[in-house]
Parts: structure tokens; sequence; C-alpha cells
């Protein structure tokens, strides 16, 4: 977090924005408050960048909750660019922070109709069904909508959570596949790959999540929690009846790396504290393979 | 041969208002050109298009990454002959006829108005309006070669190459101050003229090829000649391997065994 000076100017104020806004860093709580500090007297000083201000601000006072400021910075942006479907999303979003979803439904359908290239209209569309609890009818607009645009990775990450809510787990494991082709050097995608194949259950699906966590662990070895999804899928092949015998060996070698892993993380950890890890020692051991 | 010395007054009516004309004109085609620009109108089926693209690319390029029957079943979108993304998506080959598409008519009759007219007629008023006059000189001596780059509009035999006519210093400005109007435009300006024609190479690579179905069937081929590797094999050992390197001849056994 960064301190916001009690007498900031107003240029440092615009500065600060602009950085955030080329950054893609988002800190709703912070604009809200620059604005409300400072910018707020001298919007007319900005020029252009007025607007981009009145984009930012709307955007930050809806996460927050910021209603009359919200619906201020709509009403200034839809009196300067009424026909712009950029700043109809705006007034979608703020029908929906109302909870007007009709009519925040008929906004959007009104922008895709005059471009259906734009993308995320649609998205918004997903994001209103997932807000009134309809998660089979998102899961099934998100679909159609990545018919279209097939390399949306944000698309499929949603898409991949949804199924997780409704527990289907091989689809969601499609949807992590995806991202996995964008970004194959991402250890938490292929963390969360393993936890699903994991909790789908049988014998080669466990196969599959150990690989893929031994995968996470290879690209960050500080990786705790696939460290312990490592432990529990060898746990589980060791004592699987399928597990061929000529493997049982190896998964079991695994089993000790890999828990011997956990506990030094945990030494790592604690070294600077001066306390001793006899606690975890003890519920590791219960976890531990027996034999 | 003696120096020329030329009257203040050319320097005063000449040199300097082609300057600030050119200059001038420059930011004028600027806002004209922003006035007449039409957003292209892309179709839905283009970005459809472009996108499973990149999807198949991708499935070629990180493939190795997901499992064997999770690359095998994407190439089956792909690739099936009934059924397959490739196969059946057939889309009619974007008509680059100008004559036949209107909107393909209008955009290029607006990159006329914006360029090519004002050049003619700014240059032809020009040429006729101070048509004559030597206006300046270049501080260096220049060959003979140069007489009809600098010298155009005046056929004197004599007269050092180094001497800058009055329609030259018009040609030279409008080359020239392509700088300056990024300075003062901004850049990727519509005063370049240099622009559009850049514009011209580099537009259709970044929309979806002309041919559709030629691009689908080169990367059908592609993904059909496609092997997978699974990457995670032997990854458990690499871990283990890690850790300890004398019973690296047992990890090989194990490795070995696993691979199977």
């Amino acid at each position: 977090m960064c301190e916001i000076d009690d007498n900031l100017n107003w240029t440092e104020g615009r500065d600060i924005l602009r950085n955030w806004r080329e950054s893609l860093e988002r800190r709703s709580k912070d604009v809200v408050e620059i604005w409300e500090t400072v910018l707020m007297y001298h919007i007319d000083k900005l020029g252009n960048e007025k607007y981009l201000v009145l984009e930012q601000v709307c955007f930050a006072a809806l996460d927050c909750y910021r209603l009359p400021l919200a619906e201020y910075c709509v009403k200034a942006l839809m009196k300067e660019f009424p026909g712009s479907s950029r700043v109809h999303e705006y007034h979608a979003m703020y029908l929906e922070a109302l909870e007007m979803y009709n009519e925040a439904l008929e906004v959007l359908d009104s922008i895709i109709k005059r471009d259906e290239t734009n993308a995320a209209p649609r998205k918004r569309r997903v994001a209103i069904l997932k807000a009134c609890g309809h998660i089979p009818e998102a899961i099934k607009e998100l679909t159609e909508y990545l018919k279209k645009f097939m390399s949306d990775q944000e698309g499929w990450h949603e898409l991949c959570n949804l199924y997780l809510q409704e527990q289907e787990y091989s689809k969601a494991a499609i949807c992590i596949e995806e991202l996995i082709l964008h970004n194959p050097h991402n250890h938490l995608l292929h963390q969360r790959y393993a936890e699903i194949k994991y909790s789908q259950g049988g014998y080669e699906n466990m196969y599959i999540a150990k690989a893929y966590f031994c995968q996470a662990i290879k690209l960050n070895p500080n990786n705790i929690r696939a460290l312990y999804g490592l432990l529990l899928a060898t746990n589980n092949l060791a004592l699987s009846l399928k597990c061929p015998v000529s493997q049982k060996k190896g998964t079991i070698k695994l089993n000790e790396w890999v828990a011997g892993q956990i506990e030094k993380q945990y030494k790592n950890k604690i070294a600077d504290k001066g306390n001793d890890s006899k606690y975890i020692e003890g519920l590791l051991a219960q976890l531990q393979l027996e034999g | 041969m003696a120096e020329l010395l030329l009257d203040p007054n050319i320097r005063g009516w000449v040199f300097l208002p082609i300057v600030v004309i050119t200059f001038l004109v420059g930011i004028i085609r600027h806002y004209v050109s922003i006035l007449l620009s039409s957003q292209k109108k892309v179709e839905l089926h283009q970005v459809q298009d472009s996108q499973v693209m990149i999807r198949s690319r991708l499935l070629r390029e990180n493939g190795q990454y997901i499992p064997k029957t999770a690359f095998l079943s994407r190439r089956h979108f792909f690739n099936n002959e009934e059924t397959g993304y490739f196969k059946t998506q057939r889309r009619a080959p974007v008509s680059q006829n100008p004559v036949t598409d209107p909107a393909m008519m209008t955009d290029m009759l607006k990159g006329n108005v914006t360029n090519v007219l004002p050049m003619v007629l700014i240059g032809g008023w020009i040429n006729w309006m101070f048509s004559g006059f030597v206006t300046t000189k270049v501080p260096f001596p220049l060959t003979l070669r140069f007489k009809p780059m600098l010298q155009r509009g005046i056929e004197l035999v004599t007269l050092d190459a180094a001497w800058v006519s009055s329609a030259s210093w018009y040609f030279l400005n409008v080359f020239g101050l392509r700088s300056i109007y990024t300075l003062v435009l901004g850049e990727n300006n519509a005063a370049d003229t240099s622009r559009h024609l850049q514009d011209q190479v580099s537009g259709a690579a970044m929309s979806m090829p002309p041919n559709p179905k030629a691009a689908f069937k080169s990367e059908w081929e592609a993904l059909e000649i496609c092997e997978h590797n699974w990457a995670l094999n032997g990854v458990d050992d690499d871990l283990l391997g890690l850790r300890n390197t004398s019973d690296s001849i047992e990890n090989m056994y194990y490795q070995s065994k696993s691979g199977l």
C-alpha cells in the first residue's frame, strides 16, 4: 500500500492515477480516496485526461459500493460520449450494482447488437448470471462465448471455477488444460490441474495428479500446497491395489522425499522464530504412509 | 563564378511561406483524416477464425504439457474429417476486389482525398505561385547530378548545384517535416505520407489472412503431423534426482520403467 499524503497535490494525484492506469493496478479504495481528497476539486484542470480519470474512478467506486460517486461518473461520461459502448458498459455495471439485473442485461444486449465483436459485454452477461446464482445458465452462456472467442484465458479460467462450483471435475480439467496450453510454465496452473485430477479420483487420474504436482514443484520448489498434494497423491497411489509392484517402490520413495521437503520448508520458516517443529512433525506423521 | 546575392524579399515571401504552408497543410491533413477515418468493421467470424488459429498454434507448441488424451481430443476437435473445425468451416474468401466492395471503395476514396489530392493541389499551386525562384543554398558543394533534384523549375546550366529552387524546396519540406509532425502531433499521426504505405503492408498481416481456407488447410496439416510427447514423463524422477545424485543409476532404471 502506498501511503497517501494528506496534503497531496492535485498534479501528484493525477500522476499516481495515471501510473495505476498504465500498469493496470486496480487499488479501488486508494483511487476513490485520491479522488475525494484532491482531484474532485480540480476536475476541470485535467483537460482530456478528465474522462480517463472519471472512468477509473467510476470503476473504483463500483468496487467500493460508492453508488452516488459511480452515478456521478457515469452521468458525466454519458453526457460527453452519449453513443460510446464503453460508457454504456459502465452504465450496465452501475445497474448491476443496483441489482437491476434485467435492465443491465438490456443495456448489454443493445451493446452487443451494435458491435458483435465486442467481448466485454458478453462477459458481463455471464457475470450477471453468476451474481443471480444461475450457475448452469452462466456456464451455458460462457461456453457460447468461448466458442466465439476461443483464446480468452480469463474466460476459460472463469468457466473452470464455475464448473468446480457444480463439481463437474472433468470439464473443469479441460478448462485448466486450455490455460496450461497458454501458460505452460505457470506452476499454479499445474497445481490446480493436479488438484482437480486428484478430486476426480481413480488410479489413472491419481497418476496424472502425481505427475502435475511434481511439475508444479519442479517449477516452484516452495509451493507448499503442491508439496502437500504430492504427499497425499503418492499416499493414495501406494495404497492403491491397481498400482503395479514395479512402480510401488518409486512412489514410496517419492512420498518419503516430499515429506522431507515439507519438513524442510517448515524448518526454514520456523528457524528464525526459535520454535521447534515438533507439532508439524507429529501431524505429518499422521499423513505419512504407514509401513 | 561570382557569388549570387539573393533578395531578402525572397526569404520573406518565398522561402518562409513555403515552409509554413507545407507545415500547416500537414496539420490540416492530420485532422481531416481523423474526421474522415472510419473504424474498420470486423466480422464476428473473422475474430473467431483468428482466435481458433491462435488456439491451434498453442496446441502445437505447448501440447506436450497436457496429457495425451487431452491433446488427442483437442486435435480431434480441430482436425476430424467429419466434425473438425478446420474441415467444417467454409469461409468464402474475403473479396479484395475494391469495385465489388463499396466499403473498400469509400476507404480508397478517403485515402485519396487526404493524401493524394492535397499533394497534387498544393504542389501545383506552389509550382505556379512560386516558380522560378532560387530560394536557398545548401552549405556544401554538390555534383551536377543533384541539379534535377534541387533545381526543379530552373533550367540554368551554369548555376551551381548547391542552389535550391522553390519547387525543390517545397518537396524537401514535404518529406523533411515528418519528424516535426511527430513532435507536434505525436506518434502515428496521419500527416505522415509514408504511413499510408506502411498500413497497406502490415494491415494484411494483422487481421486474418485474406483466404481463411488456405490458412486452415496449412494449420490442419501442421497439426496433423504434430506428435505428442508428454513433457511430464519422468518428472517425479527428476525431483528425486535433484535430491540425491548417488543413486542415479537406480533413477535411470526407474525412468526407463516409468517411461513404458
